[in-house]
Formats: structure tokens, C-alpha cells, sequence
């Protein structure tokens, strides 16, 4: 019995063939691959979103899981000229709109858990005083508006050019560049605020 | 205007600082690599699965789902087998490196290899009159073989011959479910999905002696008045000298004989 005995002949190990192709081809290496290349970013992504290391974890798993799907059923001619990244970032943000949606009829009666919980202890490198930046930050990103929280965070969290920004959200290209910008602003104005309050 | 252009380079500033935060934080995050255990989840819940396995036929891939075993064939590469499935059921696949698919897979290697153990199917793609002929092919043990028309009779459509030889050319899982074990009516082989010479090798590997049955398929004896599928495991017991061969069960039926109630034999037309 053997599992991986073929992977290196026909498909080829590191491979110069894109991704988008091998997925086309039906490479059985591609889809782990896709999920080891984006599986970080994206979640990141996802987190300065929806600002709940859980949450964001389920989105992206329902992401990729939607992306699957999709790949399952689209014509091979479409899959091969894919633009991957893009298009899961995008994938991503319908999940998470979808989240927001759902949370919104259940704000009502739902408190605020404490960010420190929902940011997932541990789950992160990031340590002492980085840490509680990072935390505020997020915090702040929270209170963001929401167009202005998707721009940010393709831009910095996903690290996404503009012209990717807007290939996700369908927004013009301009349209991101002033949503980044004022986005940034405001969040250094919460930051302000809440150091001036002493910190939390 | 002095007011408007420190504004100006404070605003600039806060956003060199938190662009500077934000991307200090994602590098950080960076770092920390996906383990192994949310990617398998992904590709659980997205993909079908693939493994390959030795098999009485060679080398086989298998295709499964989260229900079960939902192909089993030959091909010329794993990418090949993962298209044609991929334009069959609309699911990709992806190497089932898991541990839950790694012991389905050394389930499935002990069925193939004709050991007795259930392996779970996902048959979601057929037809209910393609599930029911499967289910009964499926009964028919090792070592013995029946006939087109006995499958079709069994599985409630006795006029449908034919199209139980359809089902048993597009039969998805060959060897767990054994379409080799259905013969033609006169008690020759015919065809097999992977050649008709395949399908004998495969009969005599399990002991079947093919070319008596091409003979004579039905086997009576005197001493009970009974008459069987040669293979049987009634006519197996049936001392040589007593052995009654007929070419047809109408034949059976005029010299005297009625069909045994273990294998059923179909007697009409």
C-alpha cells in the first residue's frame, strides 16, 4: 500500500507547474499544498476581521472547505487560470460577512467576552508587551468600519496590494487606497484614546 | 495654514506608526506555521480522499468520501484517476495521509485481497436499480458465480438481463463488490470491465472451476431430487458419482429435478 509513491514522478515535487494548474490537472499533492500555503495568512486575515481567534479559525476551515467545493465543479479551463490567493482572501470575506450577519441578530443579547479570551491565549508567538499591542490593536480594529476594518486588514494582515484589495473586495482601487488610509488614521486615534485612558 | 500642515503630517505620522504595528504583528504571526492537524481537517471536510493498493487486479487507486469507498479502479496515473473523478462526482481528491483514511485503507487493501471484512460504500451516485443489483452482487460468495439473469431476478427486476450486464460494466468498486462472480447465462465467463481474460484468472484464484461450468452450469443429484448452481456450496457436497450435469435449469426441470432453495436457480424461459 502506498500513498505517496506517486507523487513524485508524474506531479513532481516542487514542481515549477502553478498551483492553479496542478489543481486543473488533478494533481492529488495540490490541495494539501494549498492549504499549507494560505492556511496562515488567511487565518490572520480572518482574525484582524472578526477579531476571535475560534471564530476565525471556523472561517477559514468553511472557507477552504467552500473553495474545494467549488474546485470540485468548475470547469477545468477556469480552475487552471485561477488567480489562488485573490480568490480565497475573497472566499474568506463572504464567510465572514456571513458571520457578522448572524452575530448581528444575536447582539442583542450576547455581552462582550473578554478580548483576552477570545484572542486565544497562546495561539500566538507574539509575547509581553508586542503581545498587548498586538491586543489593542485588534481591539481598535474592532471599531473600525467594517469597510474600512477589510481594507486594513488585506492590506497589512494579509499584506495584499491594492490592486489584490480591490480584485477581493470589488471595490475600485482608489476606493481602497482612502480606506487604508483613513482606516489607519482612526485606528491611531483609538490607540491615543485608550493609552490616554490608561490603557485597559 | 500652519495648523492644516502639522494636521496634515500628524495624520501622516499616525499612519506610518500603525501601518508599522500592523505589520510588525502580522510578521510575528507569520511564524507560527500551520500544524498538521487543521490542515488535514480542511482537506477532510473539502476533499474526497485518494490511496492506492495492491489488489488481486494489480495496483488499484481507490476514491472515498466521507461515507465511504466510492471507487475503485486502475489508471495510467493517480492525477488521471483524480480527473475522471473529479468530472464523475464533482469532488477533488487529495492524498489520504490521515490517519483515519490510512486504516480505511488497510481495511480496503484485507477486502480487496478477499478477506471478509465490511468496508462502508458510498454508492450516492447511482441509481436505486443500480444499488439494488449491486447489493445483491455484493451476497454472492467467494468461490461461487451465478448468472446475469439470477442477479436480475434477485434484485426484482427478472426481465432486466441486460441491464444488469450495464451495471456490472460500470460496476464503481469492482472486487468489493464481486461483478467478476456474474457469469452468462449458458455458464461462460464473458466480459469484464478490466478483459475477459482477467475476469477467468480471478474466478480460478478463487477456485471456481471455469471450465466445467461452461459445460454445464447446474449441477443435480438423484438422491435428493435437487438441482443447484454448479457452485453451490449444496453442490459441492454432492458425491461424483451421483453428479447429474444440465446446460440449462429448463433441462433440469424436464428430467425431474427442483431448484434448490439456498441458490435459487431461475428457472423460467
Amino acid at each position: 500500500m502506498s500513498m505517496e509513491s506517486e507523487i513524485g514522478n508524474e506531479n513532481g515535487v516542487g514542481s515549477l507547474e502553478p498551483l492553479a494548474e496542478r489543481l486543473a490537472e488533478g494533481d492529488p499533492g495540490a490541495p494539501r499544498e494549498l492549504v499549507e500555503r494560505h492556511h496562515a495568512e488567511l487565518h490572520r486575515y480572518a482574525l484582524g476581521l472578526l477579531c476571535d481567534a475560534p471564530a476565525a479559525e471556523d472561517a477559514v476551515q468553511e472557507a477552504f472547505e467552500r473553495a474545494f467545493v467549488a474546485l470540485g465543479k468548475y470547469p477545468k479551463e477556469r480552475i487552471g487560470t485561477l488567480s489562488l490567493r485573490p480568490w480565497l482572501y475573497r472566499i474568506v470575506l463572504n464567510v465572514v460577512r456571513n458571520v457578522w450577519r448572524d452575530s448581528r441578530r444575536e447582539l442583542s443579547v450576547a455581552e462582550p467576552p473578554e478580548p483576552d479570551e477570545r484572542f486565544g491565549a497562546g495561539s500566538s508567538t507574539t509575547s509581553g508587551s508586542n503581545r498587548e499591542a498586538w491586543l489593542d490593536t485588534l481591539e481598535a480594529l474592532r471599531r473600525l468600519s467594517e469597510r474600512q476594518r477589510v481594507a486594513v486588514s488585506l492590506r497589512y494582515l494579509g499584506d495584499l496590494p491594492y490592486a489584490g484589495i480591490s480584485e477581493v473586495t470589488g471595490w475600485p482601487e482608489n476606493t481602497c487606497k482612502t480606506l487604508v488610509r483613513r482606516g489607519l488614521r482612526r485606528l491611531g486615534a483609538l490607540l491615543d484614546e485608550s493609552e490616554e485612558k490608561g490603557g485597559r | 495654514m500652519k495648523y492644516e500642515e502639522s494636521r496634515r503630517l500628524s495624520e501622516e505620522g499616525s499612519e506610518e506608526r500603525m501601518a508599522g504595528l500592523l505589520g510588525n504583528a502580522a510578521s510575528r504571526l507569520r511564524l507560527r506555521g500551520a500544524s498538521d492537524e487543521p490542515v488535514e481537517r480542511m482537506l477532510a471536510r473539502g476533499t474526497d480522499r485518494l490511496f492506492s493498493c495492491d489488489s488481486p487486479l494489480g495496483e488499484v487507486y481507490v476514491g472515498v468520501s466521507e461515507r465511504g469507498v466510492r471507487v475503485v479502479g486502475k489508471d495510467a496515473s493517480p492525477k488521471r484517476f483524480a480527473r475522471r473523478y473529479r468530472e464523475r462526482f464533482g469532488r477533488i481528491l487529495s492524498w489520504g495521509e490521515d490517519e483515519h483514511t490510512r486504516r480505511l485503507a488497510q481495511r480496503v487493501a484485507g477486502a480487496l485481497a478477499g478477506e471478509k471484512i465490511e468496508v462502508p460504500m458510498d454508492l450516492s451516485g447511482t441509481t436505486t436499480f443500480q444499488r439494488q443489483v449491486l447489493e445483491v452482487v455484493k451476497g454472492i460468495p467467494r468461490g461461487e458465480v451465478r448468472p446475469y439473469a439470477w442477479v436480475a431476478r434477485e434484485a426484482g427486476s427478472p426481465k432486466a438481463s441486460r441491464a444488469v450486464g450495464t451495471v456490472m460494466a460500470t460496476n464503481p468498486v469492482p472486487l468489493l463488490v464481486p461483478c467478476h462472480r456474474v457469469v452468462r447465462n449458458d455458464g461462460t465467463t464473458g466480459s469484464y470491465a478490466f478483459g475477459a481474460e482477467e475476469k477467468v484468472g480471478l474466478l480460478e484464484g478463487e477456485g471456481v472451476p471455469v471450465g466445467e461450468l461452461a459445460d454445464a452450469p447446474y449441477l443435480a443429484t438423484p438422491t435428493t431430487g435437487i438441482f443447484c448452481h454448479a457452485t453451490c456450496r449444496n453442490a459441492r457436497r454432492i458425491k461424483p458419482e451421483n453428479h447429474r450435469r444440465f446446460r440449462s435449469a429448463k433441462a433440469a426441470i424436464n428430467a425431474g429435478f427442483r431448484p434448490c432453495k439456498v441458490c435459487r436457480p431461475v428457472v423460467a424461459g
